[in-house]
């Protein structure tokens, strides 16, 4: 995958969002509808993002949903008590995740972390920012959450036109995850990923290359998890919590694909057919995500894409 | 004051009983089980059920015990086979997935089939007075408990040839294989007792307080944060982390609230991580 | 009785072992010589079941190791003492021996006995942490380990490596005592005078395959040992 993108990847990225754009055509505009269809959206961009920090870098960030909550907080927290504009509040919180992000890469790849140490002290992150948002009560509201209506960009209200901006967030990250792909940083994530030495040895500066790949997902997060909490009129602890977002993360960029550029929107999409198929369950949908996590990564950890790509001999990207 | 640092060393016993467990599965098979609270959970439901249906306490929480024990058994026998299969870094990557896994599945099941079972054991006497001071007999009965465990344990670990050839496995898995032992029966044999561990820091938290069904994670986390401040090799470690956390935890929970301590508990883990990765109390095994 | 018939290992799809067979007798002391990358030390690890071959099998006595696990076939008394040494680096000299009596944990104080008879050094140094010891002690631990188990068949996998000489002339002396014995000893070295000296019998191994076989005076004769040989030197 060396070379300039080509028109084939911007092509396919575009078609994928021309694709998308029907979904609204073919499951109605109800309420019900567009909020299942826009939280995938979301959900896409999160193992889109995924993709990028673990896909491609092995650096397992168990705190997705930290990532996103932290901007959400954020730009929340500013509106209201700074009454910053909406701009303003959601560009602090994507630059808070980005940073944050960054930080956690860069100490990881300092201290020389493997993934697993790397999985740990982001889940210990994880978990103190839980923590943070239910002792900071004063600014946060606790376990009780925050409404976010009337704050931002007025995304509320489960409207295609909501459904539409989130596309073009999504449109923007396939964009530039194929974009980093096709250049230098995708020839470097692979080859660090392969050998963290052997690359070093080569010239390649790991170090900066983590990093990036980590800014890069996590500013993604934050970016949509700013925006979700516009669109969600709502935010609490509880919705960023690991078994809420990271597991479903997980699940999804396994079942699609890691390292494939429609393996995140395969795999969300699956996931979220699944998701609707367990919900009459109530409580089991945990129970189910806890099954599927473990026969995903025993059976079929390659994933739905390269799946295809052996079934219908098409190299589907 | 003393009360409260007499209390936060028992908390610590069972902070240890947790830390072990997960240290001595992670020392003897490379593998984190972040499904090891599930374990404590098991036990407690277990005893609460059979208490339900009209057993006696004690049977009811020695065979909760056992059930636990079992659990780890199973799961090391079928869940972590294919970890089993791979070494080093892939073995512990693919057992911290199926163990978390495993972790959502037992959480989910509990909620969705017994939510509302919980487990409280009362004690006949509530308190005693011990050279002056007023002390909870549930604390001396946890004490009690995870210090005779603890003492078992060693015994086991220095004295039995049992005992060495499964300090020889942490040390030397090859080594071991060459000196004819059989590593993956040891291995279970030691989640077993893992199991039990955790069972019993599962039955002390009823003794406490009461144990419910939605604990499991919290429980892991806690057997996380003293594994890796302890030292995820070194069982010494362990233990001396959980009483230290102990004391943190009560003395912080006195002063300030539930979420600042546990901010603190885990700053304590991710300091350790970062700066001395080996465990800050980590010894000799 | 040791054979070894027709086996292939390979790493990856890249051959190590191309059809080798050898036997063992009882009593016997075999060596396997041959120049860096020879496949000597896949050869033993194969033997000792740490290694599955692609094809042929490994019998002691009809019984098939090859089928077996490591631990069974260290249990079974084909015992692999790795150039690696292997060894349990926070416990004692004491504890690492009493762990090689592990299988056969009976009559334990005179195998001991005998032990530090064979190798003093150890005796003295019996409370000392493993890890803490010289090369050469190590070495002598990793085969008095491997003698406590009571080994129908021992495999040295070059047990001079990174020894002195002086160290390297003590070693030979206890092995030779215990060949002497009677032990049987498959031995793989790099230092060929050492082998011919001590083995009655020698493989030459070369790219994974046995090129010349026979006793130590046979193969001196040989101008293609001369070539393994300077291979070597």
């Amino acid at each position: 995958m060396t070379g300039r993108p080509g028109l084939g990847r911007v092509a396919l990225v575009l078609g994928t969002g021309v694709i998308l754009a029907l979904l609204p055509g073919i499951f109605g505009t109800g309420i019900y509808s567009l909020r299942i269809t826009t939280l995938m959206l979301v959900m896409i961009i999160y193992t889109v993002a995924f993709n990028i920090i673990f896909g491609h870098t092995k650096q397992l960030f168990l705190c997705l949903g930290a990532l996103a909550g932290l901007s959400a907080y954020l730009s929340v927290i500013l509106m209201r008590e700074l009454k910053l504009v909406p701009a303003a509040a959601v560009a602090v919180g994507t630059l808070g995740a980005g940073a944050l992000g960054a930080l956690l890469s860069y100490v990881a790849a300092r201290r020389g972390l493997g993934i697993i140490f790397v999985g740990i002290v982001t889940l210990v992150v994880s978990l103190i920012f839980q923590n943070l948002l239910l002792g900071l009560r004063r600014y946060t509201n606790g376990e009780t959450g925050i409404v976010t209506q009337g704050l931002g960009f007025g995304l509320a209200g489960h409207t295609a036109a909501a459904y539409y901006v989130f596309l073009v967030l999504l449109v923007l990250a396939l964009w530039v995850y194929q974009w980093l792909m096709a250049g230098r940083p995708g020839l470097a994530f692979g080859a660090l990923s392969e050998d963290e030495l052997t690359a070093e040895l080569a010239g390649i500066d790991v170090t900066r290359y983590k990093v990036l790949a980590a800014t890069v997902g996590s500013g993604l997060i934050g970016l949509a998890g700013a925006l979700f909490a516009d669109f969600n009129e709502f935010i609490s602890p509880s919705i960023f919590s690991l078994a809420h977002v990271d597991i479903v993360v997980l699940i999804a960029l396994l079942l699609g694909g890691m390292r494939t550029l429609l393996g995140p929107v395969i795999g969300a999409a699956a996931f979220t057919l699944i998701d609707e198929l367990v919900r009459p369950f109530g409580q089991a949908t945990v129970l189910a995500y806890g099954v599927l996590l473990i026969v995903l990564f025993l059976a079929f950890r390659e994933g739905l894409v390269p799946f295809l790509r052996r079934l219908t001999r098409i190299p589907v990207p | 004051m003393i009360g409260v640092l007499l209390d936060g060393l028992v908390q610590g016993l069972q902070l240890a009983l947790l830390g072990v467990g997960i240290t001595l599965v992670y020392g003897l098979g490379g593998v984190l089980n972040l499904a090891h609270g599930q374990l404590a959970v098991v036990a407690g439901v277990t005893t609460a059920l059979l208490i339900g249906a009209g057993f006696g306490r004690i049977p009811s929480a020695f065979l909760g015990l056992l059930g636990a024990g079992l659990a780890g058994v199973i799961i090391d026998r079928t869940l972590l086979l294919p970890a089993y299969r791979r070494r080093g870094e892939e073995r512990l990557l693919l057992a911290l997935i199926l163990t978390l896994g495993l972790s959502f599945g037992v959480d989910g099941f509990l909620a969705y089939r017994y939510p509302s079972v919980a487990l409280t054991l009362r004690l006949p006497v509530g308190a005693v007075v011990l050279a002056g001071v007023r002390v909870r007999t549930v604390s001396l009965a946890v004490a009690g408990l995870a210090l005779l465990a603890f003492a078992l344990l060693a015994l086991f670990l220095k004295r039995t040839l049992l005992g060495k050839a499964v300090r020889s496995i942490i040390q030397n898995e090859t080594g071991a294989s060459l000196c004819g032992i059989d590593v993956g029966r040891t291995r279970t044999l030691i989640v077993g007792m893992s199991g039990l561990l955790a069972g019993l820091a599962g039955l002390s938290q009823g003794l406490f307080s009461n144990l419910g069904p939605e604990m499991g994670p919290e429980f892991t986390v806690l057997a996380l944060i003293v594994a890796v401040v302890g030292g995820v090799r070194s069982l010494s470690g362990t233990v001396i982390a959980g009483l230290l956390l102990g004391l943190v935890n009560a003395v912080a929970s006195f002063y300030v609230g539930t979420y600042l301590t546990w901010i603190l508990l885990l700053l304590a883990a991710l300091l350790t991580l970062l700066v001395r990765p080996e465990g800050l109390l980590a010894y000799w095994t | 009785m040791l054979r070894v018939e027709g086996v292939a290992v390979a790493y990856d799809g890249i051959p190590i072992l191309r059809d080798v067979s050898l036997e063992v007798g009882r009593g016997e002391a075999v060596g396997v010589i041959g120049p860096n990358g020879a496949g000597k030390t896949t050869l033993l690890r194969t033997i000792a079941s740490l290694v599955r071959p692609q094809a042929g099998s490994v019998s002691w006595d009809s019984l098939r190791l090859d089928l077996l696990s490591a631990h069974q076939v260290a249990r079974r008394g084909v015992v692999y003492i790795p150039a690696e040494r292997e060894l349990f680096p926070q416990m004692t000299v004491l504890e690492n021996l009493q762990l090689g009596s592990y299988p056969h944990p009976s009559g334990y104080p005179v195998r001991l006995a005998f032990i530090f008879d064979l190798f003093p050094r150890l005796a003295e140094r019996r409370h000392q942490r493993a890890g803490t010891l010289s090369g050469g002690e190590q070495q002598m631990l990793a085969i008095a380990r491997g003698v406590m188990m009571q080994p129908k068949l021992l495999l040295l996998d070059e047990p001079s490596t990174g020894l002195a000489p002086l160290l390297v002339a003590e070693l030979y002396r206890q092995l030779g005592r215990l060949r002497d014995e009677g032990l049987t000893v498959l031995l793989a070295e790099q230092q060929v005078p050492r082998a011919l000296e001590f083995c009655r019998r020698l493989y030459v191994l070369e790219n994974g395959q046995v090129v010349l076989a026979g006793s130590p005076d046979d193969l001196l004769k040989n101008p293609a040992l001369k070539r393994a040989y300077l291979g070597i030197a």
